[in-house]
């Protein structure tokens, strides 16, 4: 499909390069503790992205039989209000491309009953009287081709599951969420949905009290999952279209120590197992990892072809297109290490205790799990207020219980320039690998 | 079409079958700043097959494929019998609807060159630029759709909805050194061309807010009296109430159906709460969900009482209780989930105005504008665009990062005077749920005071 695209392209436009992807999903829900659907999706799409006279223009199709000269024109309409750039094909040959292995035929031919025993045996580890339990397991099979009129091609197939548990427990009128997944290319062990219970009755066993919030500037430990509000500026601001955008509090900061000299932070689509591991990217650029942040130093910015042409650097294979609409600049997996020595990292042990072993100090503070309204405000400018989901006091060292109605704010890049400490209990959360963090002098509000 | 799908049904052999088929036309165009980023055309089109046989769960297949859509009832009729159910899953009736729904184009967005999409986009782009120097970047969008879709099921119903959209936004991103600050303009409509024509004065208007909150101070955190404009009254009812009166969930949930006892007082007898997927014009109306029931005007709270809840055919079967027509799909990618409309918080009936609300405040907020909202059902979050202190009655500096944490049961109770300056706020954007996303809803209300609520930052 791509070949044949690209030859039609060759001699009409300047240049040229598509993406065909296929995927295919089977996926399982248990509402309640029952099984309630099963449900499948196939889907297939071309993307194509043209530069003619110069100027840029894309198109895409969902057809199951795609006319490909029509979605030729239909792009070259588009390049014609488009704006000019000068993108650097890369032109390497697929041999040159990382072997990764992306691609587990277990998770690819688990069948549905497997699907089935695994959502159920979840529901049955975790079933209490006073809980609703809702179980989703969705595994997808990817087939993914990229290519261009500069020569390259890349080819790869993708697997992925994920396997998410909600709890709700609802006494009188006290509503309390708890929500765990495990994401991976390959299927979960028994380790693996062991964790992911112990994860959960940890959280819901320490929430059952409730206790009155503390207020004021506090110690706060972020666990992997309460992090989000504190990582989201930093994925902003080291997005290249941002600093090209003259947006990004960090731009030209790179090589100036903003945070704590600790911490390193690296875009990483070669780690194995991981869904968003690829050998290419969606722009055919083969793949590397990328230092965001090195001992505390900004590092690199991540591009696109687009934006590093327009920034005049390369493109660090950050591409991601999806069937509709122009590439832009993704992230794949991100991961939070704690650098000059220290034993975090990929492949460290869980320890189930909440807080990574960094409460042993706080003698009055909270651990954060769960913020609400994450991603909504002026994320970018670092600042974030957010009521909290699911957090739990901290008073000498020990976990008292559950706070609701209690905000916590501050500011990412202020927070981050002095790390209280690196918990223990690194972990994968969708795309992103961190330990919990203590940070210091974090605003808590309460009612 | 109709006569496709029909065949489709007529030949599954589960005891109920539904098939949708969408078909949908949109075209793009977005600026960053003063370059063009995007102008395109696009054509999406697939189906859905969902599937229940007594005694088993539902049977589910999405597709780009049409040609495989025979093969897809077969497989989902496969799938519905893998999944054993000892109590089955029932359906509430509806009677079966035949008709062709077709909504005003308003300017029929296909007809239109695309060159003079990006002309108007570029009239509003270069509004919020040319406001200042401060302006450093802009995100500007234009996206407009008709979406066909077909729906048919095996109990007769057979349906034909076109749907038209349009979407324009524009975000201004104002920077003074370190400081950086965003003002955020967001049109959305049922409706066609014809209907996003005049906006420059708007968008100028945030741009200026972006470099007016440059020099703003961070609002203090700590509980305050609280008056919320139109457009975050509406994300507040939206968050705070609308999510916990989607019956999904409550229907399978002892403990919630309790919470949620129709009868319960929520708010003082001033409060009064709907949702109208049936209203004229607005980005939520539908003349039927993607059930095929008709939509309609349902009330929550009437005087501060709960008095209904939004369902799907499933939900409403299992709790007794009617259909409202609030099954939607974001697309054929996704089975129908109970969702919102068009929901509201109707004008106070003493004609109060803003001066009534405000006058015996001594240290309060005004929060306005809406970046977003998000519920965990109890606890649930608004973020305003900006604020205002309010000192001895009088609206007095402007203020920033005004994120409110709302309580379902506080909050609602504390809401004490409602002004008669009901509208509706036609926003882009839309609602998240179960991973669909966005979700094409409406909010409207008038302004609405909070005795006290929950504001966070420094202390």
């Amino acid at each position: 499909m791509i070949d044949s695209l690209l030859a039609r392209a060759r001699g009409k436009v300047d240049n040229a390069d598509a993406l065909w992807r296929r995927q295919e999903q089977t996926a399982v829900a248990f509402e309640s503790g029952r099984l309630k659907a099963a449900g499948i999706s196939e889907e297939a799409g071309l993307n194509l992205r043209v530069v003619a006279n110069g100027r840029m223009g894309v198109a895409g199709t969902t057809a199951a039989k795609p006319d490909l000269e029509a979605l030729l024109e239909r792009a070259g309409a588009s390049a014609e209000l488009g704006e000019t750039v000068e993108l650097a094909f890369p032109d390497s040959s697929p041999a040159s491309l990382h072997p990764i292995p992306t691609y587990f035929d277990r998770t690819a031919n688990a069948s549905l009953a497997e699907l089935i025993r695994m959502g159920k045996r979840l529901v049955e580890r975790l079933a209490r009287p006073d809980c609703q339990i809702n179980v989703a397991v969705e595994r997808e099979i990817a087939e993914t081709a990229v290519g261009n009129t500069a020569g390259a091609r890349g080819e790869y197939r993708a697997t992925g599951i994920a396997v998410a548990v909600d709890i709700t427990r609802i006494a009188g009128d006290d509503v309390l969420m708890v929500y765990d997944q495990y994401v991976g290319a390959d299927l979960p062990g028994d380790a693996d949905l062991e964790t992911l219970v112990r994860s959960v009755e940890t959280r819901l066993g320490a929430a059952l009290k409730v206790v009155t919030p503390p207020e004021g500037a506090l110690p706060v430990v972020f666990t992997p999952a309460g992090l989000s509000a504190v990582v989201l500026p930093l994925e902003q601001a080291l997005s290249g279209k941002t600093v090209l955008q003259g947006s990004s509090p960090l731009a030209g900061k790179v090589g100036e120590t903003l945070f704590d000299n600790r911490l390193s932070i690296i875009d990483d689509p070669l780690t194995p197992g991981r869904p968003l591991s690829r050998p290419v990217d969606d722009e055919c650029v083969p793949s590397r990892a990328t230092a965001l942040v090195e001992h505390g130093k900004v590092g690199r910015f991540v591009y696109d072809l687009e934006t590093a042409a327009r920034a005049k650097t390369q493109s660090t294979g950050n591409g991601r297109r999806g069937i509709f609409g122009k590439p832009h600049i993704g992230y794949t997996n991100i991961l939070f290490r704690r650098g000059g020595g220290g034993t975090d990292g990929v492949g460290t042990r869980h320890t189930y205790a909440l807080g990574g072993g960094l409460i042993d100090d706080v003698d009055d503070g909270l651990i954060v799990d769960d913020l609400i309204g994450v991603g909504q405000g002026n994320v970018i400018s670092g600042a974030f207020s957010h009521p909290v989901g699911l957090a739990y006091r901290v008073q000498r060292g020990e976990i008292t219980g559950r706070v609701k109605d209690a905000a916590v704010a501050g500011n990412a890049y202020e927070l981050l320039k002095k790390i209280g400490g690196f918990g223990s209990d690194g972990r994968w959360l969708g795309a992103r690998y961190s330990p919990s963090l203590l940070l210091e002098g974090v605003s808590v509000a309460r009612r | 079409m109709k006569d496709r799908l029909a065949a489709a049904v007529q030949q599954s052999r589960a005891d109920y079958t539904e098939v949708r088929v969408e078909r949908t036309w949109s075209s793009a165009v977005a600026f960053r700043g003063r370059r063009l980023e995007t102008a395109t055309v696009s054509e999406d089109q697939g189906g859905f097959v969902r599937v229940l046989n007594n005694g088993c769960g539902w049977g589910i297949a999405s597709f780009t494929s049409l040609d495989e859509l025979p093969a897809m009832v077969t497989r989902a009729n496969e799938l519905s019998r893998a999944v054993r159910l000892e109590e089955p899953i029932r359906l509430a009736d509806i009677a079966p609807q035949t008709a062709d729904a077709v909504l005003d184009l308003d300017g029929d967005v296909r007809g239109i060159p695309l060159a003079d999409k990006k002309s108007l986009l570029d009239r509003y782009n270069t509004a919020m630029l040319g406001v200042s120097d401060l302006i450093v970047d802009t995100q500007a969008s234009y996206r407009d759709e008709v979406s066909e879709v077909w729906f048919v099921n095996s109990e007769g119903t057979s349906l034909y909805q076109l749907r038209p959209e349009v979407v324009v936004s524009g975000t201004a991103i104002g920077r003074r050194n370190g400081s950086i600050e965003k003002g955020l303009e967001s049109i959305g409509l049922r409706k066609g061309w014809n209907s996003v024509q005049d906006f420059e004065p708007q968008f100028r208007v945030v741009a200026q807010r972006a470099v007016d909150l440059l020099a703003a101070p961070r609002v203090r955190g700590g509980a305050y009296p609280v008056i919320l404009d139109n457009e975050l009254a509406g994300v507040f009812i939206h968050e705070a109430f609308g999510h916990l009166s989607e019956a999904d969930f409550v229907y399978e949930n002892p403990q919630a159906r309790e919470m949620m006892t129709l009868g319960r007082r929520f708010g003082k007898p001033v409060l009064n709460v709907g949702d109208n997927g049936a209203a004229s014009g607005l980005r939520g109306t539908l003349p039927y969900d993607d059930e095929g029931t008709p939509t309609q005007d349902t009330a929550l709270i009437r005087e501060g009482i709960l008095v209904g809840r939004l369902h799907s055919r499933e939900t409403a079967a299992k709790l007794g209780e009617r259909p409202t027509g609030n099954a939607r799909a974001i697309s054929f990618r996704h089975p129908p989930i109970v969702r919102m409309t068009n929901t509201y918080i109707a004008p106070g009936k003493l004609g109060a105005g803003f001066k009534d609300l405000i006058g015996d405040i001594k240290l309060g907020v005004y929060a306005c504008g809406a970046f977003g909202g998000q519920t965990m059902l109890e606890n649930f979050s608004f973020t305003a665009g900006w604020g205002y202190m309010i000192r001895d009655g009088q609206v007095a500096e402007l203020v920033k990062d005004v994120v409110l944490a709302g309580n379902l049961f506080q909050t609602l109770d504390r809401i004490d005077t409602i002004a008669g300056d009901f509208t509706w706020n036609q926003m882009g954007g839309g609602c998240g749920k179960g991973g669909q996303f966005p979700l094409p809803v409406t909010e409207g209300a008038p302004h609405v005071r909070i005795e006290e609520a929950l504001i966070g930052g420094d202390v």
